[in-house]
């Protein structure tokens, strides 16, 4: 980079960050040379977007249209769970529900959503306990997660506009029921940038058996710059991330060699370029672009080789056992991620499909155990790693699914889709240890008493990061278009102070 | 008509708000202090700010839909954008009481004390109701006086009577007559800036390619402009490029992002769309042959009203299935997916042709512009008459005509039309059939040497021939007869299934309800000397009776999991005849075996039968309804007329139905229609079908669950233009609906149209439009940098180019303000940073579809072939439900057709290509009238390591080689193609030395992740 050009660049982000914040950056009339530049204040190593946003004591404008107050979190790992988890099966326990076992209550017409028409009120198979010093009651598929609920913050009452797997996981990862919108780890990838150049801001960990619903569509940027997407990793892939490196097998010219000397001429003619175009700073952020994938492929294979970790911390996360080998490798991935500066990491239980998740429609006691079984104790071995490792501190752990399941048989053994109510519960930094918010009905049916939505949730966990949900905004299609959509209280109940 | 005039009267006295409190008029109490006045002053000012910054714009967020002027009715008469609407309040009375929040109802509503007056539904923050009640505790301090004042709906650039204006006489940068130049020229010049000089030859023709045709031009190209670079030869080159079919494959692609067209359902059950591609090859052929706008309009959402007649261009509809569907939604919950699916199609429809973003009103008025709820509402109603899926048409319009022909009959047959069937070419069809029916088939019996079940049931032959089955009752069963009829040739087979007293309900089946299935009949011919039998192909089949759901064609579709059956027409005889192909002759020695495969399940087998065959003349043995039959057996003389009339009736069917079946198969395009087959994945179809339109309602809030009055079809009523297309609005049908909305958007008085239109060409070829968010023209979108140069080329575009984009295109890249140089000049700079003035092109990085065209293209590879399926640059697996897995990284690029255009790329919704996707291809789940441009290491990584760019930069090292011995004449080919230049000495000395080490490929590579590769100054 020529002197006078690199201090033009320098000119143009000061003047940029003293007087725009990065939306408007990006917004800047949509102009391309803003985009970039927007870009770059995420990824260049001399002023990252993470910092301009997250310090509020520095002196930057940005920082302050966004952010709130000082962040609690840094990093978040959502764990979800692909199907609609069923809550008078795990965490919301329903003496009622055995009362009136076997009675014919449920509405008489099949509801919107609902796949086939209501049965019986069916109590839950499992024997229900108090645990912990709140004395929560979590049932006997949850042994491991049982020990750890003093320190989580439950959101009891969770409602979703939908009773339908794709337009629910929209919803609960976008805000919206419909495609092409930004889900919460985009949001947080753009608004904060990432915490380390040598790994990428979002990743998703999906189940080894494929994709969730809507495929791709739940890490998706939607109308944000494509850098924000989630990074989809194949946790047991030998090549960390995809196109880290040339496929050698295949492309024998692409040697190691051959990359590096190749990215030295390349970086000599994109600078010599740059230098003839003065004053585009889209040219600067593609020379910077390079440097960073060269960090990426020096760090990437170390954060992804889990050989590192010790045999003991294979065996809590249950690595040595084939039902919880899966699932156990990615929470184990996710910290080690976490660790190093990812700020987003997704991990999904189970594909979409009829099978292998957490859509039991035929039989709650033969097809719930073995997915609470694959989750429990990684998850368990999760939090107790981080809280070992201090990453408690600035880490959020939230632990979600689309929708709840009915009071109702399904058949006579299943459970049908049910937005009316379900359970999410939140874990780690600026979380109140042990509260619980919100109440179902006595049947688990609809939620009654403080009830919480998907805006009020991402709300919160914003909040958390230091976001103001009301002020991220994109105007996109005539609409200043929020995660949180036109709703959305941050729920104070749950946080600490 | 009513109803567009009630709807125009409730628009007029809707009010739009204004905020203006620019003036702070503080009056002074008379009698009070000057010192405290001053105080009072401060605290008013207090007061005042506290009100507009903290209390106002909760009321406005949270009230104002329903009860502000802006709202379509003030609900319960309260309004609460002015001082006297809370103080005179709703129905219910005063809503504020100053100073006493308790006594105030608008406090109690907001925090739903009371179960019966919970306002807003959705409750308001903790935080904004302690504003509320401090405000009105403090005295509900209010300087709102006066009522909101109205504002003109069409008082806003887009919406404005669309006049020409004149062009400003000023000098123009290079002496150009182009209009565009003097609009331009004009503001510059107030600006105190000019134009910047023209771009260089080189840059000019490698911008105006892929600008045109998203191709790069040869080094050739650029050498003969270089040598001559007149107007002329500029303008030839423009035309040239126009004339090109490339030209149509570029320009499909920015309409195809505009409306969101991919090949996959997307949502949960993203399920790919093998049909979806010949509407992109309408949009290739009309782009190409330059069809007008407003044909363009009307084509893409009606053609099936305009031109019945042109079935070859039916894949216009395509268009309005361009959008996702929601499969899962469909199939359970069917009334939230009609009001999704078809605000899919009003947001495209809205968005790409005039620019308005109609779907913010689907759960209140338009925040910002003139949109009434009862707008979005019937404009979903113009598409309640139709469903995407895939539709059947005939590509060759004779054929077309054809089975027009015949389907008319087939419907005057069931209708009995007299009219039609005592018509002469009827009634000659008729006597034609009575004719081979005179003599009914004789049958012999398939004399069995052996009779078999599979599964172990007894089959006993009595002395009619009849086989009865008894004993074990297996679940499923497999008859094998063996035997000789004594015919020398055989035109069919004949099956008769007969009550029977020892089958349950005297059968002729075995399942307990006395019914069976046959799933499957097989027929195969054993010669003498010979070792295998041959099988002989049934052409078609028909019985006496066929269950709803189960007809005999089931039991011929090569599908073991259909079958024919016969409930509840049980304890009866019946029969089918299964017709083969073509007669067989038959030696005297020759077999035949007869397998009747019964795989349903649940002993749905047959319990009595016999099969016999007949030579008799096809079709004259197809089973005859019963009244048909004794029909026939009167003699012709006897019959009365209405016999006459069943018979012709029956014949009619029967010879159109015949040479149907003979007609070429229907093409499919996914597009709307009334009648669908719904890709459903792993090849199955769900059929779709809506009969007459549906009935909309206007949902209150959007909510379902809260249908208020009926809407009909319409418009948006703030442009009344065509709306007597609307007028029958009653009576209305498919797709009369959806022509009435084409005629009020391809009407020269829709100020929007024309503006839209222009205004997306400019992004096109600029990087960004006039107003810089093409798809919304209203109070949120961007404001236009020349608004009078819209105007101006709207006009011209509409009345002096007759809507011909490629006039349109020509005059743009001819001006000066296209042909200027992109290089920054610092004096502009610092005026207009962002080139809103257009003072220099705007330059910018190749986007996905050009870098791979790009790609092919100096690879040597490049396959112009056009048209047809698209190709998948993935490997398909089927995946856990109906949504495949596709696997990109394994792909391999020496398929056939993998280096075809981008255009002809099968575009998976859900799942991206991620070359594609690093490189900003949009997500199409949403509208993308505007694709992002970023850079990111994950981006630089795709670029080096995918293998599309390792293959095919191989692939160009190679085609280099081939043509090149010397190593520094490859360096210079390589550089010629990719950057269209000649390197300089220190540049081929560079590459030379990387090029010695790695290879010629490894620096294909690098050139192709170079930004003078990337970029288009």
């Amino acid at each position: 980079m020529n002197s006078q050009n690199s201090k033009q660049i320098d000119r143009v982000q000061n003047e940029a960050v003293a007087s725009l914040s990065r939306r408007q950056l990006l917004l800047g009339g949509g102009s391309l040379a803003c985009l970039a530049l927007a870009d770059m204040l995420a990824s260049n190593g001399s002023l990252r977007a993470s910092e301009v946003v997250s310090d509020v004591q520095g002196d930057s404008q940005a920082s302050k249209a966004v952010v709130t107050r000082s962040p609690k979190v840094k990093r978040v790992i959502q764990l979800f769970m692909t199907g609609g988890a069923s809550p008078m099966d795990t965490f919301d326990y329903k003496p009622e529900l055995e009362r009136l076992h076997g009675q014919m209550l449920g509405p008489k017409d099949k509801p919107e959503g609902f796949t086939a028409p209501a049965g019986a009120i069916m109590k839950s198979p499992f024997p229900f306990q108090q645990h912990g010093e709140t004395g929560r009651w979590v049932s006997s598929v949850f042994p491991e997660q049982a020990k750890l609920v003093d320190e989580m913050a439950f959101l009891m009452a969770m409602t979703t506009k939908t009773n339908v797997h794709g337009p629910g996981t929209y919803m609960m990862n976008s805000g919206f029921l419909l495609p092409g919108f930004p889900c919460l780890g985009a949001w947080v990838s753009y608004a904060l940038g990432n915490l380390t150049d040598n790994l990428p801001t979002f990743v998703v960990l999906p189940d080894a058996r494929g994709l969730p619903y809507n495929q791709k569509g739940c890490f998706s940027a939607g109308f944000l710059p494509s850098t924000h997407e989630g990074l989809v990793i194949q946790a047991s892939s030998k090549t960390a991330l995809p196109d880290l490196f040339a496929d050698q097998s295949k492309f024998g010219y692409a040697t190691a060699e051959a990359s590096q000397d190749g990215l030295e001429l390349l970086q000599a003619i994109n600078g010599k370029f740059a230098g003839a175009h003065g004053g585009d700073a889209r040219l600067e952020s593609r020379l910077a672009s390079y440097e960073l994938a060269a960090k990426m492929q020096l760090s990437a294979p170390e954060a992804f080789d889990l050989s590192q970790e010790s045999q003991e911390t294979h065996r809590s996360y249950g690595l040595d056992q084939a039902p919880t080998e899966d699932f156990g490798r990615r929470c184990l991935l996710a910290r080690r991620m976490i660790e190093r500066g990812v700020r987003f990491v997704q991990v999904w239980s189970g594909p979409q499909g009829a099978v292998n998740n957490w859509d039991n429609h035929g039989n709650i006691q033969t097809e719930l155990p073995p997915m609470a079984l694959s989750v429990d104790r990684p998850i368990a071995a999760l939090l107790r790693d981080l809280k070992s490792r201090g990453l408690d501190q600035d880490t959020l752990v939230i632990w979600t699914t689309e929708f709840g399941r009915t009071p109702f048989a399904q058949g006579s053994l299943g459970r049908d889709h049910n937005g009316g109510s379900f359970v999410t519960w939140l874990w780690g930094a600026g979380v109140k240890p042990g509260v619980s918010y919100g109440q179902s009905d006595d049947w688990g049916y609809q939620a009654v008493e403080n009830k919480t939505w998907c805006y009020d949730l991402h709300a919160t966990i914003l909040h958390m990061l230091g976001i103001d949900h009301l002020k991220l905004t994109v105007r996109q299609n005539g609409i200043d278009r929020r995660l949180t959509d036109v709703h959305g209280r941050v729920i104070h109940e749950i946080l600490n102070s | 008509m009513f109803n567009q005039t009630r709807r125009w009267y409730a628009f007029n006295i809707r009010v739009l708000l204004v905020f203006c409190f620019i003036a702070l008029s503080i009056v002074p109490c008379p009698g009070i202090e000057l010192a405290d006045e001053v105080d009072d002053a401060t605290e008013k000012e207090r007061q005042l700010n506290f009100f507009h910054e903290q209390v106002e714009p909760i009321l406005a967020r949270h009230c104002y839909d329903c009860h502000s002027h802006r709202s379509q009715s003030i609900e319960s008469g309260l309004a609460l954008d002015w001082r006297s609407g809370w103080e005179s309040g709703g129905a219910r009375g005063k809503a504020i009481v100053p100073s006493k929040p308790e006594e105030s109802l608008l406090i109690r509503a907001v925090q739903h004390q009371d179960a019966k007056l919970k306002m807003p539904e959705e409750k308001l923050a903790d935080s904004e109701i302690e504003l509320l009640i401090r405000w009105v505790q403090g005295g509900a301090y209010d300087d709102r006086v006066s009522e909101p004042k109205l504002e003109e709906p069409r008082d806003w650039w887009s919406l404005k009577p669309l006049d020409q204006p004149s062009i400003p006489a000023v000098k123009n940068a290079d002496e150009s007559n182009n209009p565009i130049d003097a609009f331009v020229s004009a503001k510059l010049q107030q600006a105190g800036l000019s134009h910047s000089p023209a771009a260089s030859p080189r840059e000019i023709v490698r911008r105006l390619y892929l600008d045109l045709i998203g191709l790069p031009p040869t080094i050739e190209d650029v050498a003969a402009f270089e040598q001559d670079p007149s107007d002329a030869a500029y303008e030839a080159m423009v035309d040239r490029l126009l004339a090109s079919e490339r030209y149509g494959e570029r320009w499909a692609r920015h309409w195809m992002d505009t409306i969101h067209f991919a090949e996959s359902h997307g949502y949960e059950h993203d399920v790919g769309r093998d049909h979806a591609w010949p509407y992109r090859d309408y949009l290739i052929r009309s782009l190409n042959a330059d069809k007008d706008w407003a044909t363009l309009i009307r084509e893409q959402l009606a053609v099936d009203y305009y031109k019945p007649d042109a079935t070859d261009l039916l894949p216009a509809l395509g268009f309005l299935g361009a959008g996702t569907f929601d499969l899962s939604t469909y199939s359970t919950g069917p009334v939230t997916f009609d009001y999704i699916d078809r605000d899919d199609m009003v947001t495209q429809t809205m968005a790409a042709f005039v620019s308005t973003t109609a779907n913010c009103a689907r759960c209140h008025a338009h925040k910002f512009d003139p949109i009434t709820q009862e707008d979005y509402y019937s404009l979903q109603a113009v598409f309640s008459g139709v469903l995407k899926g895939d539709v059947g048409y005939d590509a060759d319009s004779a054929i077309a005509n054809e089975r027009r022909r015949l389907n008319r009959l087939l419907d005057a047959a069931r209708r009995r039309d007299k009219s039609i069937l005592q018509s002469d070419p009827a009634q000659q069809m008729v006597a034609k059939w009575l004719q081979s029916h005179r003599d009914p088939a004789t049958w012999s019996e398939l004399r069995p040497v052996s009779f078999v079940s599979s599964d172990g049931a007894t089959l006993t032959r009595d002395d009619n021939g009849v086989i009865v089955a008894s004993g074990a009752n297996p679940e499923t069963d497999i008859y094998t007869l063996t035997g000789q009829t004594g015919l020398k040739k055989i035109t069919a087979l004949q099956l008769e299934l007969f009550p029977h007293d020892s089958l349950p309900m005297k059968g002729p089946g075995r399942c307990q309800n006395g019914n069976l299935h046959l799933s499957e009949v097989a027929i195969t011919v054993f010669s003498a000397g010979k070792s295998s039998g041959e099988p002989l192909k049934i052409a078609r089949a028909s019985a006496d009776f066929n269950q709803e759901g189960w007809g005999i064609e089931r039991a011929i579709d090569g599908n073991a999991k259909t079958a024919w059956g016969i409930f509840p027409e049980i304890g009866k005889p019946h029969q089918a005849v299964f017709e083969l192909a073509e007669p067989i002759a038959l030696t005297p020695d020759a077999t035949i075996t007869v397998v009747l495969k019964q795989l349903h399940g649940g002993s749905h087998l047959i319990g009595a039968f016999r099969v016999s065959m007949t030579d008799a003349a096809l079709p004259s043995v197809a089973i005859m309804p019963a009244d048909v039959r004794a029909a026939l057996a009167i003699e012709e003389t006897q019959r009365t007329e209405s016999l006459n009339l069943l018979l012709a009736a029956h014949a009619v069917a029967e010879v159109a139905s015949g040479q149907l079946q003979r007609l070429p198969e229907q093409s499919q395009v996914y597009a709307v229609g009334k009648s669908v087959q719904i890709p459903a994945g792993n090849g199955k179809y769900q059929a779709g079908a809506i009969a007459e339109p549906k009935k909309v309602h206007l949902l209150q809030r959007g909510q379902i669950d809260k249908p208020k009055q009926e809407i009909p079809p319409g418009a948006l009523v703030v442009l009344d233009h065509a709306r007597q297309s609307f007028a029958v609005s009653e009576s209305m049908t498919e797709p009369m609906r959806r022509a009435a909305l084409a005629e009020w958007l391809s009407h020269r008085e829709n100020v929007l149209t024309w503006r839209s239109a222009v205004n997306r060409a400019w992004h096109y070829h600029f990087g960004r439009g006039l107003c810089d968010t093409p798809s919304d023209f209203g109070r949120m979108g961007g404001v236009p940098s020349h608004p009078e140069l819209i105007d101006w080329l709207a006009v011209w575009f509409r009345d002096s180019a007759g809507g011909s984009m490629k006039q349109l295109h020509r005059l743009i890249v001819t001006s000066h303000t296209y042909r200027q140089a992109s290089a920054t000049r610092e004096e502009p700079a610092g005026v207009d940073s962002e080139n809103r003035l257009l003072w220099r092109q705007n330059s910018h990085r190749l986007d996905a579809d050009a870098f791979r065209d790009f790609v092919l293209s100096v690879s040597g590879k490049l396959d112009f072939t056009m048209y047809g399926p698209s190709v998948q640059h993935f490997k398909q697996s089927p995946g856990p439900q109906s949504t495949p897995n596709l696997d990109y990284a394994t792909y391999d690029w020496n398929t056939p057709g993998s280096n075809r255009r981008s255009i002809y790329r099968y575009v998976w919704r859900g799942i991206p290509d991620p070359l594609m996707a690093a490189l900003d291809f949009p997500d199409l789940g949403l509208l993308s009238p505007v694709r992002s441009e970023s850079a990111s290491p994950l981006q630089a990584l795709a670029l080096m390591n995918n293998s599309f760019v390792l293959h095919f930069g191989q692939a160009m090292a190679d085609d280099v080689v081939k043509i090149e011995a010397d190593p520094a004449m490859q360096v210079k080919i390589v550089v010629q193609r990719c950057w269209l230049r000649e390197p300089s000495e220190g540049e081929v000395k560079t590459m030379m030395a990387h090029v010695s080490e790695f290879g010629l490929a490894s620096l294909c590579r690098v050139l192709m992740n170079s930004s003078e590769f990337l970029m288009v100054q």
